[in-house]
Protein backbone atom coordinates (compact mmCIF):
# COMPACT_ATOMS: atom_id res chain seq x y z
CA UNK A 1 0.00 0.00 0.00
CA UNK A 2 1.60 3.07 -0.93
CA UNK A 3 0.61 6.51 0.80
CA UNK A 4 1.70 8.49 -2.77
CA UNK A 5 -0.55 6.25 -4.59
CA UNK A 6 -0.04 6.25 -8.16
CA UNK A 7 -4.07 6.27 -9.50
CA UNK A 8 -7.65 7.42 -7.43
CA UNK A 9 -9.01 4.21 -7.29
CA UNK A 10 -10.80 2.86 -4.13
CA UNK A 11 -8.42 -0.05 -3.40
CA UNK A 12 -5.63 2.54 -3.55
CA UNK A 13 -6.95 5.95 -1.35
CA UNK A 14 -10.06 4.43 0.64
CA UNK A 15 -7.37 2.58 2.90
CA UNK A 16 -5.47 5.77 4.05
CA UNK A 17 -8.63 7.71 5.03
CA UNK A 18 -8.30 7.43 8.64
CA UNK A 19 -9.89 10.45 10.09
CA UNK A 20 -12.24 8.43 13.00
CA UNK A 21 -8.65 7.49 14.43
CA UNK A 22 -7.10 11.16 14.39
CA UNK A 23 -5.77 12.87 17.44
CA UNK A 24 -8.80 14.18 20.05
CA UNK A 25 -9.61 17.60 20.41
CA UNK A 26 -8.44 18.74 24.10
CA UNK A 27 -5.55 16.46 24.28
CA UNK A 28 -2.11 17.58 23.00
CA UNK A 29 -1.21 16.82 19.27
CA UNK A 30 1.67 15.36 17.30
CA UNK A 31 4.37 17.35 16.52
CA UNK A 32 6.45 16.68 13.44
CA UNK A 33 9.13 18.31 10.77
CA UNK A 34 7.96 20.35 8.21
CA UNK A 35 9.59 22.17 5.53
CA UNK A 36 9.22 25.52 3.71
CA UNK A 37 9.39 26.15 -0.11
CA UNK A 38 13.22 26.79 0.27
CA UNK A 39 13.33 23.55 1.56
CA UNK A 40 14.12 25.12 5.29
CA UNK A 41 12.82 22.72 7.92
CA UNK A 42 10.87 23.66 10.53
CA UNK A 43 8.33 22.05 13.04
CA UNK A 44 4.75 22.13 13.18
CA UNK A 45 5.09 22.96 16.91
CA UNK A 46 7.35 26.23 16.13
CA UNK A 47 3.96 27.31 14.03
CA UNK A 48 0.97 26.56 16.52
CA UNK A 49 3.46 28.50 19.15
CA UNK A 50 3.48 31.39 17.15
CA UNK A 51 0.19 32.62 17.58
CA UNK A 52 -2.85 32.40 19.89
CA UNK A 53 -4.83 29.95 17.24
CA UNK A 54 -3.19 28.42 14.36
CA UNK A 55 -5.51 26.74 11.17
CA UNK A 56 -4.25 24.25 9.45
CA UNK A 57 -5.68 23.20 6.16
CA UNK A 58 -4.24 20.15 4.50
CA UNK A 59 -3.84 19.71 0.69
CA UNK A 60 -2.51 19.49 -2.68
CA UNK A 61 -2.16 20.86 -6.29
CA UNK A 62 -4.42 18.09 -7.03
CA UNK B 1 -9.45 30.11 2.98
CA UNK B 2 -7.04 33.01 2.14
CA UNK B 3 -9.71 35.92 3.06
CA UNK B 4 -10.36 34.04 5.84
CA UNK B 5 -6.44 33.90 6.88
CA UNK B 6 -6.27 37.81 6.46
CA UNK B 7 -9.49 38.75 7.98
CA UNK B 8 -8.31 36.77 11.50
CA UNK B 9 -5.17 37.54 12.00
CA UNK B 10 -5.15 40.89 13.64
CA UNK B 11 -6.73 38.60 16.07
CA UNK B 12 -3.30 36.46 16.66
CA UNK B 13 -5.17 33.76 14.23
CA UNK B 14 -1.95 32.47 12.15
CA UNK B 15 -3.21 30.38 9.32
CA UNK B 16 -0.78 27.10 7.19
CA UNK B 17 -1.36 25.11 4.17
CA UNK B 18 0.46 21.90 5.01
CA UNK B 19 0.97 19.88 1.61
CA UNK B 20 0.07 16.67 1.41
CA UNK B 21 0.25 14.29 -1.71
CA UNK B 22 -1.35 13.76 -4.77
CA UNK B 23 -4.81 13.06 -3.86
CA UNK B 24 -5.68 12.71 -7.69
CA UNK B 25 -2.66 12.27 -9.85
CA UNK B 26 -2.70 12.78 -13.23
CA UNK B 27 -0.44 13.32 -16.70
CA UNK B 28 0.53 16.48 -15.54
CA UNK B 29 0.77 16.79 -11.86
CA UNK B 30 1.66 12.62 -10.81
CA UNK B 31 2.14 10.77 -7.84
CA UNK B 32 4.92 11.94 -5.94
CA UNK B 33 8.15 10.24 -6.20
CA UNK B 34 10.96 12.45 -5.00
CA UNK B 35 10.74 15.47 -2.23
CA UNK B 36 12.05 18.00 -4.96
CA UNK B 37 9.01 16.74 -6.89
CA UNK B 38 6.95 17.68 -3.76
CA UNK B 39 8.24 20.83 -3.56
CA UNK B 40 7.86 21.66 -7.34
CA UNK B 41 4.07 20.97 -6.73
CA UNK B 42 3.85 22.78 -3.60
CA UNK B 43 5.58 25.94 -5.23
CA UNK B 44 2.52 25.45 -8.28
CA UNK B 45 0.07 25.95 -5.41
CA UNK B 46 1.13 29.07 -4.35
CA UNK B 47 2.51 30.27 -8.14
CA UNK B 48 -0.70 28.74 -10.53
CA UNK B 49 -3.66 28.34 -7.43
CA UNK B 50 -2.75 31.54 -5.58
CA UNK B 51 -2.80 30.18 -2.02
CA UNK B 52 -1.23 33.36 -0.31
CA UNK B 53 -0.79 31.51 3.34
CA UNK B 54 2.61 30.04 3.80
CA UNK B 55 2.99 26.85 2.95
CA UNK B 56 4.84 23.88 4.49
CA UNK B 57 5.57 20.69 3.33
CA UNK B 58 5.39 17.51 5.13
CA UNK B 59 7.48 14.40 4.34
CA UNK B 60 7.39 12.03 1.15
CA UNK B 61 6.02 9.43 3.14
CA UNK B 62 3.45 11.91 4.82
CA UNK B 63 4.25 11.05 8.38
CA UNK B 64 2.42 14.37 9.59
CA UNK B 65 -0.08 13.55 7.08
CA UNK B 66 -0.99 10.60 8.26
CA UNK B 67 -0.96 10.94 11.75
CA UNK B 68 -4.05 13.20 11.70
CA UNK B 69 -5.86 11.03 9.15
CA UNK B 70 -5.12 10.91 5.76
CA UNK B 71 -7.95 13.41 4.48
CA UNK B 72 -7.26 14.97 1.18
CA UNK B 73 -8.63 18.76 2.22
CA UNK B 74 -9.30 18.54 6.52
CA UNK B 75 -8.74 21.46 8.13
CA UNK B 76 -7.92 21.91 12.00
CA UNK B 77 -7.30 24.58 14.31
CA UNK B 78 -4.80 24.35 17.00
CA UNK B 79 -4.14 26.64 20.50
CA UNK B 80 -0.21 27.77 20.96
CA UNK B 81 0.06 24.75 23.21
CA UNK B 82 -0.85 22.35 20.17
CA UNK B 83 -4.30 21.28 21.73
CA UNK B 84 -6.19 20.98 18.74
CA UNK B 85 -9.81 22.83 19.27
CA UNK B 86 -11.45 21.75 15.92
CA UNK B 87 -10.92 19.52 13.26
CA UNK B 88 -13.30 19.24 10.31
CA UNK B 89 -12.71 15.93 7.52
CA UNK B 90 -13.07 18.72 4.95
CA UNK B 91 -12.54 22.63 4.81
CA UNK B 92 -15.27 24.69 4.28
CA UNK B 93 -14.84 28.50 4.87
CA UNK B 94 -17.62 28.73 6.74
CA UNK B 95 -17.48 26.18 8.76
CA UNK B 96 -13.96 27.54 9.96
CA UNK B 97 -15.03 31.05 10.30
CA UNK B 98 -17.60 30.31 12.19
CA UNK B 99 -15.31 28.61 15.17
CA UNK B 100 -12.46 31.62 14.52
CA UNK B 101 -15.50 34.11 15.72
CA UNK B 102 -16.18 31.58 18.20
CA UNK B 103 -12.57 31.17 19.77
CA UNK B 104 -11.11 34.85 19.17
CA UNK B 105 -14.20 36.01 21.41
CA UNK B 106 -12.70 33.82 24.29
CA UNK B 107 -10.13 36.06 25.62
CA UNK B 108 -12.59 38.93 25.66
CA UNK B 109 -15.27 36.73 27.48
CA UNK B 110 -12.36 36.07 30.27
CA UNK B 111 -11.79 39.55 30.31
CA UNK B 112 -15.24 40.66 31.09
CA UNK B 113 -15.25 37.84 34.07
CA UNK B 114 -16.93 34.37 32.57
CA UNK B 115 -15.41 31.79 34.24
CA UNK B 116 -15.07 29.26 31.09
CA UNK B 117 -14.30 25.60 31.06
CA UNK B 118 -14.10 23.46 27.98
CA UNK B 119 -16.55 20.99 26.64
CA UNK B 120 -17.06 18.62 23.61
CA UNK B 121 -19.43 19.60 20.86
CA UNK B 122 -20.28 17.23 17.83
CA UNK B 123 -21.92 19.29 14.88
CA UNK B 124 -22.67 18.07 11.00
CA UNK B 125 -21.91 21.11 9.28
CA UNK B 126 -22.29 21.26 5.42
CA UNK B 127 -20.51 22.52 2.86
CA UNK B 128 -20.61 23.47 -0.81
CA UNK B 129 -20.87 20.78 -3.47
CA UNK B 130 -20.05 22.11 -6.99
CA UNK B 131 -19.47 19.22 -8.90
CA UNK B 132 -18.69 21.25 -12.13
CA UNK B 133 -16.24 23.34 -10.65
CA UNK B 134 -14.53 20.23 -9.70
CA UNK B 135 -14.09 18.41 -12.60
CA UNK B 136 -12.79 21.82 -13.85
CA UNK B 137 -10.05 21.37 -10.95
CA UNK B 138 -9.03 17.96 -11.74
CA UNK B 139 -8.95 19.05 -15.40
CA UNK B 140 -5.50 21.01 -14.67
CA UNK B 141 -4.31 17.57 -13.40
CA UNK B 142 -4.56 15.30 -16.45
CA UNK B 143 -7.43 13.59 -18.27
CA UNK B 144 -6.46 10.41 -16.14
CA UNK B 145 -7.51 12.23 -12.57
CA UNK B 146 -10.97 13.26 -14.69
CA UNK B 147 -10.98 9.89 -15.71
CA UNK B 148 -10.54 7.86 -12.64
CA UNK B 149 -12.82 10.56 -10.39
CA UNK B 150 -15.93 9.36 -13.14
CA UNK B 151 -14.94 5.73 -12.53
CA UNK B 152 -14.64 6.09 -8.70
CA UNK B 153 -17.55 8.82 -8.30
CA UNK B 154 -19.57 8.97 -11.42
Amino acid sequence: MEYNYDSFVPEKFMPWLNFGNSPALGQPAPDFPLWDLEDRETRLSAIWSAHTYTVVEFGSFT
Amino acid sequence: MNAIAERFAHAGVGSIFLYTHEAHPGEYYPHLTSFEQKLRHARDLRDKLGVTRPILVDALDGACHRAYGSMPNMIWIMTNAGVPVYKADWTDANSVQNALEYFVAVPGRRRAGERLAPFHVERMDLRNQDREAFYKGLERNGPKAVREFRAAFG
